[in-house]
């Protein structure tokens, strides 16, 4: 089965005045895809993505989604970071409603978006929570659960389990996995754990230290759901560990 | 050619944007100014801007009434900052005060909250009955108008200190007067420094006021004079001195707060 | 490799509860007992938010237990003391002192003097790594380095103790790495006992001696486990990761 080049990003580059932060990345993320990129601390990840989502000018280069410049207008990119952004003053439904609202999608079919993946996440049960009644692990589903309800070209993660505990982060990774495959969404998930990466990507992208360039693309052939502890997937971490090391 | 020193080469070069900003609205409000000028007659009299530059550049060796200019804004700064020194040292002390002990809190509190709303100027008749004519009760009048301000945000400053640093000054061993001189007090600087600068700004405006009403000198008494004898350009001459002495006022302040709080700036 | 040391800090049967805001009461620590031996690095680990900073802040001495008490050779804890140094997770540096006026401050706070306050505090500078930094305000230096001197300024005042919450709770995963690995060495170099609170299984097993696994809200001890992998340790080493996967399996599911 052939499938679609979703995102195209082509010989881009970033200058900050005389700095050089982006030097000729290119690379491409295929419809449905689940791509990990991963860097070394402090080698311009941040950059990286606010060039991404067009919040920063890029000197040169292109970034195209299903072959056209990208334009957050006319595709739908969903991000999400660290910070839980949710609501305070909605409740749970409300806010992953909020993400459908803005898009105008119908209300029916809003209802039905908003129900499907509050349930696929668990959510069904606090529908009428604010966000302040909730635990840090519950407000990160809402925000994923607002994030894929409106089914979007492009869903954007950055580090979003950064502080979570290890066995949370892992109940949770498995999750977003689920709904991944339920949704055929394509991701881009950043960080700097070089575990999560390897145990959520389909294809990794390691990153070089500032003028950032892509330094090696690594297929991740192993079947999920992985564990931690098989030799190849500790092999692959290591690999992956060797490009990064700086510590 | 002259020498311009490298650093200040520097700084205009990196900053030439932002003074080419500057003249261009210097020169619009001049234009507008000198439309106005032209425009006006009768019982609106508005002074040509050339004739008013040359008036307050003549006025630094031409004496108004018995002083120059700049001796006039020497009379005036002289009043603000010895009514500004003394709010700060009164201000400050109470405004911590307050913050740390419970008791002086409920105490001031109830007294300052009376006395804060009440406008400086409401209290020139009877500062002038008080102190006289003269330079004091204008001092009284800065005082009372600027150090609510510095009183208020000392109070927060003290307030707001982290409890996680008296902590772990604690933990360290230090003593409850080391710990406020070395915790509690440089924790409220910032603030401290924010209450300095509004009250600053309120000396200014508070001795303006108190000079306008009645004195024999000062930036004010140039106005006054000026309204005396129908002489707008005079007043014109005393505006802008007002003008300039305020803005230098802050910036002097603001290099000092960022002198002394360098800790609190962001990274390089 | 475990010498029958002395018990250097004791608790006993600590508890302590909170009041919400509105009005009702909730339990965040209860019945917690264990002692922690001389040198000895103590690890305890847990998931969730809840209960581990309390029970630190009961050992420094900066909160008092409603039950149980906490006793260091043999007497209690009544105050905060600078036998036992914090590291907090938010650093708490004082954002304007230099690297030298943080560092320094628990000599100068005890009566040293200028001369030997410094002369110490240059010493645990230099050991952390942030030598040529003395002059530095904490907001011009990197997480990391931060915590470097939240770590200096802890070991300064000479503790028997060190209580450390959670301090590379705020780094990225590789920074995190790499200040595992330093405090092993500082540790090494300049042996205390040390109880350390985390939420990441790598971080527990990587530094503990010993592991106290605490179950969330309330936190009660669960589980126990010497730690007994040679250092330095690898992440990634069979045994680690099995030992990693075997206390997964202890912890209370995830809400």
């Amino acid at each position: 089965m052939q499938t679609q080049t979703k995102v195209k990003v082509e010989h881009l580059v970033k200058r900050f005045g005389d700095l050089l932060v982006l030097d000729d990345v290119s690379f491409e993320v295929k419809q449905g895809e689940f791509l990990c990129i991963v860097g070394p601390t402090g080698c311009g990840k941040t950059t990286f993505l606010n060039s991404l989502t067009g919040l920063y000018d890029i000197t040169s280069g292109s970034i195209l989604i299903n072959g056209e410049k990208v334009d957050l207008k006319k595709h739908s990119v969903a991000y999400i970071f660290q910070e839980y952004s949710t609501m305070p003053w909605m409740t749970v439904e409300q806010n992953v409603r909020f993400g459908l609202s803005l898009k105008h999608v119908p209300a029916q079919r809003a209802a039905q978006q908003a129900e499907k993946y509050m349930d696929l996440v668990g959510l069904a049960p606090f529908r009428d929570y604010y966000p302040d009644q909730l635990s840090a692990s519950m407000l990160q589903r809402v925000v994923i659960a607002r994030a894929f309800a409106t089914e979007p070209e492009l869903l954007l993660m950055d580090e979003p389990y950064g502080q979570l505990d290890t066995e949370l982060r892992y109940k949770l990774e498995n999750e977003l996995l689920n709904l991944w495959q339920q949704s055929g969404t394509t991701v881009i998930f950043i960080t700097h754990n070089i575990e999560e990466a390897v145990y959520l990507g389909q294809r990794i992208l390691v990153l070089s230290n500032k003028p950032t360039t892509i330094k090696k693309e690594i297929v991740n052939p192993l079947p999920l759901p992985r564990d931690i502890a098989a030799p190849a997937f500790i092999a692959l971490r290591n690999e992956v560990t060797e490009l990064i090391k700086w510590w | 050619m002259s020498r311009i020193p490298a650093k200040l080469q520097r700084w205009f070069r990196q900053n030439r944007q932002a003074l080419l900003w500057v003249v261009i609205s210097f020169s619009c409000l001049l234009a507008a100014w000198q439309i106005a000028s032209m425009a006006s007659g009768g019982r609106l009299q508005i002074p040509p801007p050339l004739e008013v530059f040359q008036a307050f550049f003549t006025a630094f060796v031409k004496p108004i009434g018995q002083n120059t200019i700049l001796e006039h804004a020497a009379i005036s700064l002289g009043r603000v900052l010895s009514g500004f020194a003394v709010a700060t040292v009164v201000g400050v002390v109470l405004g911590i005060a307050m913050g740390v002990s419970d008791a002086v809190y409920a105490i001031a509190n109830p007294i300052f909250e009376f006395v804060r709303p009440i406008p400086p100027i409401a209290w020139i008749p009877l500062s002038i009955l008080w102190f006289g004519l003269g330079s004091a009760n204008k001092v009284f009048i800065i005082f009372i108008g600027s150090f609510t301000y510095i009183t208020i945000n000392s109070y927060e400053g003290a307030r707001n200190v982290d409890p996680q640093l008296i902590g772990a000054a604690q933990m360290l061993g230090a003593s409850r007067l080391r710990i406020f001189t070395k915790i509690i007090f440089p924790s409220a600087v910032p603030y401290i420094f924010a209450g300095l600068q509004i009250a600053l700004g309120v000396s200014w405006a508070a001795d303006v006021a108190a000079e306008i009403i009645y004195s024999q000198s000062g930036v004010g008494w140039i106005i006054t004079m000026g309204m005396n004898n129908g002489n707008y350009t005079q007043i014109m001459v005393g505006i802008i001195a007002i003008g300039v002495i305020g803005y230098l006022l802050s910036t002097v302040m603001r290099a000092v707060e960022g002198r002394l709080c360098r800790w609190n700036r962001q990274a390089k | 490799m475990e010498p029958a040391s002395q018990v250097i800090l004791q608790c006993e049967h600590l508890s302590r509860s909170f009041r919400r805001p509105d009005g009702s009461m909730y339990q965040v620590l209860g019945d917690v007992s264990f002692s922690v031996h001389e040198n000895e690095f103590l690890v305890l680990f847990g998931p969730g938010q809840c209960g581990k900073t309390t029970l630190l802040k009961l050992l420094a001495g900066l909160d008092r237990p409603d039950g149980g008490t906490v006793k260091m050779n043999g007497q209690p804890v009544a105050a905060p003391a600078p036998s036992r140094g914090v590291v907090y997770q938010t650093t708490a540096l004082f954002p304007w002192m230099t690297v030298m006026g943080n560092v320094s401050f628990g000599p100068l706070a005890q009566g040293l003097s200028k001369e030997e306050s410094r002369r110490r505090a240059q010493y645990f500078i230099d050991l952390v790594g942030l030598h040529g930094f003395e002059n530095h305000y904490p907001n011009q230096l990197s997480g990391g380095m931060q915590q470097r001197v939240g770590i200096a300024r802890a070991y300064c005042s000479n503790p028997q103790v060190l209580l450390m919450d959670e301090p590379f709770g705020h780094l990225d995963a590789q920074t995190r790495y790499m200040m595992e690995e330093e405090l092993v060495r500082i540790w090494q170099e300049e042996k205390r006992t040390v109880i350390f609170v985390t939420n990441n299984i790598e971080e527990a097993l990587y530094l503990a001696d010993r592991l106290i696994l605490l179950t969330d809200c309330p936190a009660v001890i669960r589980r126990e486990y010497p730690i007994r992998l040679a250092r330095p340790r690898d992440y990634v080493d069979p045994e680690f990761l099995h030992l990693r996967q075997e206390i997964s399996r202890q912890m209370d599911p995830a809400q």
